[in-house]
């Protein structure tokens, strides 16, 4: 039986990818502490939500089958403390939540802890949408705002976007039966603060404080600036139909948006229409009096909800300056062609890997009593009786039918 | 109070059997109410299923419990249920929700059904022994009472293009002991006029897990703006390819499929299974749940082996089948034009008309489903409810009760 488990549950873009690298690099001195982080992979909760969820993700769906019970029976083993950290669970309905529960805590007095991190919606808005274009979507950033602004919340798009933000109603449909000193909101400090704030925030609510972790981060989400995204969606409509998603994964949203294009920090950075702003603000400061109603447990300040003041300049991503765009494009076709000339060495050196095996292979194979033995075994085999035969001579001499 | 005691009796005269719609409810319960009640899209779907067929206890329960495959909307509220919330979507009337949402509960628990039963194939989970050695050679001289090993000069081939029609081929000429391959087997490109190799691609997709596929006219929107043909519907290309590897005089483009048997040196070969529209939309949806469950291999044999014989044996099958949309008729047609030249030109030996390949605007505009708006979706609901009852639906429809109004 487990004795606590700490759900983290969302919400994206809150520094959740450099939390869950440090969890996962430094699985083995959490374990030493008492602390399960159970993944055999860096992606291993991510699968485990796709999961529990029923969500299909680009082919990965079927590394993901039974990922869920997998990851709650090692939770419930754990006789310490568990942590459970996926910002899209943010979005799961009633009843997953409910499957969730009852695999990780069933009636056996765990006690489980909620903790939801959480940005103002300023910052979300822009976020969101560069997520979406970093996978695949080609939608523009005005039809994005009007969607998330219809009341109805029937498009695809506002679906998910309000269901992984929108604090009060994720709060509703994972914390209903948790008391509310059990659900922590950890808050992502306003732009200029002291860089470690968000990580001293996290490490108080996960009990990690006075544990010698390294925090260097391998993994991260870093963002694209205005052109970089509108480049992005340009090359999402042409290569849509003829990339499939296991190659648009590591070519574009990595090597291109990740690896390149959000080292262009100079350009015009995505942000809200300086006009949506105080619906923003507004909406904010609605969820931030639900939250201090409710009376949760909030690390950091419910201030950080409140957004800064409106960019003087707004960079529009749907009309960029074609200047900046082409400067980017530049960019990434010389990250495409680096990567190419580097893949062209790698088949270089297969191949020659490949020739000189062949030519050890005929080597050993020289010997006259080898080439008689394998043309008759060619003979037989030319025929379902002889294949039928040959494989109960290979079981008759206690070998495996099939080939290694 | 009323309305949480209102929506509790709803909940339990829909498990009874009840079939009333939400708005027309007025019913209520003494005591306490549920603190959280199903969505209204699981709500509605068991009315639905309520409508067509006694329900079992079981299933009734899994309905409930039940949430939507993939990305969609959330589970709803029942507008009227709770006092209004500033937070969450907006609660709804079920009636009013599209059969698409309810669509996505149903493929889930159609999915669920599936992968219980497992993989038919259950040689798979077998070691590779004697034992089932002589087992697979004894089942094939049964099917095909002879085995292939007695008939050393039967013509060797191999089926390419049309997935949907050579696999269904392949599997008729397997079960007659005459499975494909072996040294300089002919190769023979199955192929139809291009509208029908779309909707056969599109169709063998739809019963393939692994990687989603989308919508019938979304499907087609993306292939008419890239202006690629994949290699399914392309027999030009595939003859073309073929011929390079082997030489032309082992390729053949098969038009007429009535020219096989005497080809192949077989009686007779059964036409591949006419699947109509829905019943390939409603695949496609399944296929998504389950691509969560089981591996693509396992899904694939799952969705043909024991989804397909299901919709085929429906009784309201087959219905129509599938039909491009007006939009797309010029540029197939304009395609399937460019297609036959380029088979023409290869001089590839044909089985049939040339002009086979050229999709018709008159046969293109003829009557068919485009499964395109909320009718065509009721009809793969429909469907899908039959599915969901068929252990017991065609048993037990005594009628569904209207009460509480």
């Amino acid at each position: 039986m487990s004795a606590r488990v700490l759900l983290h549950v969302g919400t994206p873009k809150t520094g959740t990818s450099h939390l869950q690298d440090v969890l996962f690099r430094n699985r083995d001195r959490l374990r030493h502490h008492g602390l399960l982080y159970p993944a055999d992979r860096f992606d291993a909760h991510f699968l485990a939500a796709l999961d529990l969820m029923a969500l299909p993700w680009g082919g990965l769906q079927a590394e993901a089958i039974g990922r869920w019970d997998a990851l709650a029976e090692q939770v419930r083993r754990h006789p310490g403390t568990s942590i459970i950290s996926h910002e899209i669970l943010a979005t799961a309905s009633r009843s997953q939540v409910g499957r969730a529960m009852q695999s990780l805590a069933p009636d056996d007095g765990t006690e489980v802890h909620l903790v939801l991190s959480v940005r103002d919606l300023v910052r979300q808005i822009p976020a969101e949408w560069q997520e979406n274009v970093k996978h695949r979507s080609t939608i523009t950033y005005e039809e994005f705002l009007a969607q998330l602004r219809d009341p109805e919340r029937k498009g695809r798009i506002a679906t998910w976007f309000w269901g992984v933000q929108e604090i009060p109603d994720i709060l509703d449909r994972w914390g209903h039966e948790l008391p509310p000193e059990n659900i922590h909101l950890v808050t992502v400090p306003p732009p200029g603060g002291a860089p470690d704030l968000l990580w001293k925030r996290f490490s108080s609510v996960f009990g990690l404080d006075g544990l010698d972790l390294e925090l260097e981060a391998e993994r991260a989400n870093p963002s694209l600036g205005v052109p970089e995204t509108a480049l992005v969606r340009r090359i999402n409509k042409a290569v849509n139909p003829v990339l499939d998603p296991p190659d648009y994964r590591p070519l574009v949203r990595e090597l291109l948006a990740h690896q390149t294009l959000s080292r262009r920090t100079r350009t015009p950075r995505l942000a809200l229409p300086p006009d949506l702003h105080e619906w923003a603000r507004d909406l904010g400061q609605r969820w931030s009096d639900e939250v201090r109603r409710r009376g949760y447990d909030v690390v950091g300040d419910l201030a950080d909800l409140e957004p800064g003041p409106p960019p003087e300049h707004w960079a529009d991503p749907d009309s960029p300056r074609e200047s900046q765009v082409s400067g980017a494009a530049v960019e990434a076709i010389r990250a495409l062609l680096v990567e190419n000339a580097r893949m062209r060495a790698e088949e270089e050196r297969l191949r020659h890997e490949l020739h000189e095996a062949r030519v050890a292979l005929d080597r050993s194979f020289l010997r006259p009593s080898y080439r008689v033995r394998e043309k008759v075994l060619r003979g037989v085999r030319r025929t379902a009786v002889g294949r039928g035969l040959h494989r109960v001579y290979r079981l008759a001499r206690g070998r495996s039918s099939r080939s290694a | 109070m009323t309305g949480p005691a209102r929506a509790a009796a709803w909940v339990a005269h829909l498990r009874e059997g009840g079939t009333t719609p939400w708005a027309e409810w007025t019913g209520t319960v003494d005591g306490p109410t549920p603190p959280v009640l199903p969505g209204a899209q699981q709500l509605e779907l068991l009315r639905r299923v309520n409508q067509r067929a006694a329900v079992p206890d079981a299933l009734v329960e899994r309905v409930l419990a039940a949430s939507a495959a993939g990305r969609g909307r959330p589970d709803l509220e029942l507008v009227g249920a709770r006092p209004a919330s500033d937070f969450g979507p907006p609660p709804v009337d079920p009636a009013d929700l599209p059969a698409e949402e309810l669509l996505r509960v149903a493929a889930l628990l159609l999915a669920e059904d599936l992968a219980a039963e497992g993989d038919p194939d259950e040689r798979h989970d077998r070691p590779d022994d004697l034992g089932r050695l002589l087992g697979d050679a004894a089942r094939r001289m049964k099917r095909s009472g002879r085995g292939p090993w007695l008939r050393p000069w039967r013509t060797k081939y191999k089926l390419v293009g049309d997935p949907w029609r050579a696999d269904a081929l392949r599997r008729d000429l397997i079960a007659r002991g005459r499975p494909p391959g072996g040294r300089g087997a002919l190769v023979l490109v199955v192929a139809d006029d291009l509208a029908t190799m779309l909707g056969d691609l599109w169709t063998d997709r739809c019963f393939s897990t692994g990687v989603a596929v989308p919508a019938w006219g979304p499907w087609l929107d993306a292939l008419a703006g890239s202006r690629r043909i994949a290699r399914g519907a392309d027999p030009a290309l595939v003859a073309a390819t073929w011929s390079e590897r082997v030489g032309r005089e082992r390729v053949r483009i098969v038009l007429d499929e009535t020219q096989l048997p005497a080809v192949l040196g077989v009686p007779r070969l059964t036409p591949r299974p006419a699947v109509s529209a829905e019943a390939a939309e409603l695949a496609r949806l399944v296929a998504k749940a389950l691509g969560l469950r089981v591996t693509p291999d396992v899904g694939r044999r799952i969705l043909r082996e024991r989804l397909l014989p299901r919709l085929v044996g429906h009784p309201g099958h087959p219905g129509a089948p599938l039909a491009v949309p007006p939009e797309h008729h010029r540029w197939i047609h304009r395609r399937s034009v460019r297609m036959r030249d380029a088979v023409r030109a290869g001089d590839y030996p044909v089985l049939g008309e040339v002009d086979g390949l050229v999709s018709r605007p008159r046969a293109l505009a003829a009557s068919g489903e485009t499964l395109s708006g909320e009718a065509a979706d009721e009809r793969v609901l429909a469907l899908a409810v039959d599915l969901l009852l068929a252990p017991t639906g065609a048993q037990d429809r005594t009628g569904p009760q209207e009460a509480g109004t």
